[in-house]
């Protein structure tokens, strides 16, 4: 093969791997508190002949490579339910949920209560307050969390829920169900807690229909390319193979 | 390439998504039914590159690593326990509890069953029952000649026997409470049984501190908005559509790489 296939097929390589992203984000579309992702490519430059009796400069050549799947940080749009254990964070911060692997964040705030009154996510977690879990007792009404994340019943106040942020939110590692680890998280003095809502994934889906339009041209005219190149390399041999007679 | 996968897998969440909708539009005028809701959350990550390893022996590492998902499960159908509307019927043994709490049903089988739908009937043999002929609670007894039966918030039943003109208790309503109600299991029928989740129900009589009180001549309505329903089937049949368009522009990719020659 000769550098247009390899060049063109590191591109195909990475192009795959955006659809795979981009699948992914719009599966995710309707997932609560979810984090869209972007590819990023960087540029590979092989590292040129250093013969130089040749004539001329032996040619620049780049293959692409991706870099690493960027998470997009925005607020998604929060939308009103009128569930008070629903909660939605408007604006920076992070839910922590107590997990047997050690702490997690989630920006999906659809909590609920288990049999012994703990507030836990869909799959059983805890979520954290200041002072750990939160428990209601069975015959507490009214629960009511402030926009500074206080925590109050009929019973009274409950402490505060435990909201923490992190110098820089790329850095966070995603684990799959709504959950993300992170190291050294600092907690959040003013946080702005919406009782009743919750926050929508932060996919936006033109964007990723654009996207993937635009990767599905990029990667068909490459299979084109390599048609071409092919077809060039046949027309070669034939022409040059001719003997004359 | 996964996203074939992982498109189906977004394409299947929304159609839970769709099936849920259409259940709660379908029960909208269902008498104590209570909306559900499709949670969803992403499937685990590959790490094809790890954020935070070496990228050089200098001691750069890599500030973001790459992480591609696999799609997207459900996690829940969440019942949603807000209070319905109530619809006044002038049945007097009509009854919609305002407030938390559930009626406690005896099931043929021996179970109890809970229940927030409160058009009850009388038996041949004058028990209150539910409109399958469930007993409603312990068994409450209304005589044949009783008229003019009332029952108050405190779910306390009255009526006057024959010809007399003094008031006769003939039993209470209780109520059942839970600490996690969404945890329920829903049987159909309006009927809602307890569960490991749910923990176990605590008896109590209406109007109790934090307990529900009880109307008689009314009915609790679903607390189904048919309003806000009809924009999430049309977000859910959009975002199926996006699914499927991920389908096709994958096959639309290999089918090229499948022709080059």
């Amino acid at each position: 093969m000769d550098n247009t296939q390899l060049i063109g097929l590191s591109r195909q390589a990475v192009l795959r791997r955006q659809i795979d992203v981009i699948a992914n984000n719009l599966a995710n579309l309707n997932t609560a508190g979810f984090r869209a992702q972007y590819i990023r490519f960087s540029e590979y430059p092989m590292p040129g002949a250093e013969a130089t009796g040749l004539t001329g400069e032996d040619a620049a050549l780049s293959f692409v490579r991706d870099a690493g799947a960027l998470n997009d940080m925005a607020t998604g749009s929060v939308r009103q339910t009128g569930n008070p254990l629903d909660i939605a964070l408007d604006g920076p911060g992070w839910f922590v949920i107590n997990t047997d692997d050690g702490p997690r964040y989630s920006r999906n705030g659809a909590f609920r209560l288990d049999a012994e009154g703990n507030l836990v996510t869909a799959d059983g977690h805890y979520v954290q307050s200041e002072s750990g879990n939160i428990t209601f007792a069975a015959g507490e009404r009214h629960i009511t969390i402030a926009a500074d994340g206080t925590i109050s019943s009929s019973e009274g106040q409950k402490g505060r829920l435990r909201i923490v942020g992190f110098e820089d939110d790329l850095t966070l590692e995603r684990e799959g169900e709504n959950l993300f680890v992170g190291a050294d998280p600092q907690p959040v003095e003013t946080p702005s807690v919406v009782q009743g809502a919750i926050e929508q994934s932060n996919v936006q889906a033109i964007q990723e229909i654009a996207d993937m339009v635009r990767v599905t041209r990029a990667y068909t005219s490459l299979a084109k390319l390599f048609s071409d190149a092919g077809e060039l390399q046949s027309d070669a041999i034939n022409q040059l193979g001719q003997l004359d007679s | 390439m996964n996203a074939l996968q992982i498109a189906a897998s977004g394409m299947q969440a929304q159609e839970i998504n769709v099936e849920v909708l259409s259940n709660n539009i379908a029960n909208m005028r269902t008498t104590g039914f209570k909306r559900q809701r499709a949670e969803f959350a992403d499937l685990l990550y590959q790490n094809l590159r790890r954020m935070g390893t070496d990228s050089s022996d200098s001691g750069t590492v890599v500030p973001t690593g790459s992480q591609i998902g696999s799609g997207v499960r459900l996690t829940a159908t969440a019942r949603i326990m807000s209070q319905g509307s109530v619809l006044s019927t002038s049945k007097p043994l009509d009854v919609a509890i305002l407030g938390d709490g559930y009626f406690r049903i005896q099931m043929p089988d021996g179970r109890t069953a809970y229940t927030r739908d409160g058009s009850f009937e009388r038996s041949a043999t004058g028990t209150l029952v539910t409109v399958d002929g469930y007993t409603v609670g312990q068994g409450i007894t209304i005589p044949a000649n009783a008229r003019d039966i009332t029952i108050n918030a405190q779910g306390v039943i009255q009526a006057m026997i024959g010809n007399s003109t003094a008031a006769q208790t003939l039993g209470r309503l209780e109520l059942a409470t839970f600490v996690n109600a969404p945890g329920l299991e829903a049987t159909g029928n309006n009927l809602l049984l307890e569960t490991a989740a749910s923990g176990a129900a605590q008896i109590a009589n209406p109007g109790d501190p934090g307990i529900g009180t009880i109307l008689q001549a009314n009915l609790e309505m679903s607390n189904v908005n048919p309003v806000s329903e009809i924009s999430e089937l049309i977000a859910a049949q959009r975002a199926y559509e996006m699914n499927s368009r991920v389908i096709k522009a994958v096959d639309e990719m290999l089918s090229s790489t499948a022709n080059i020659r």
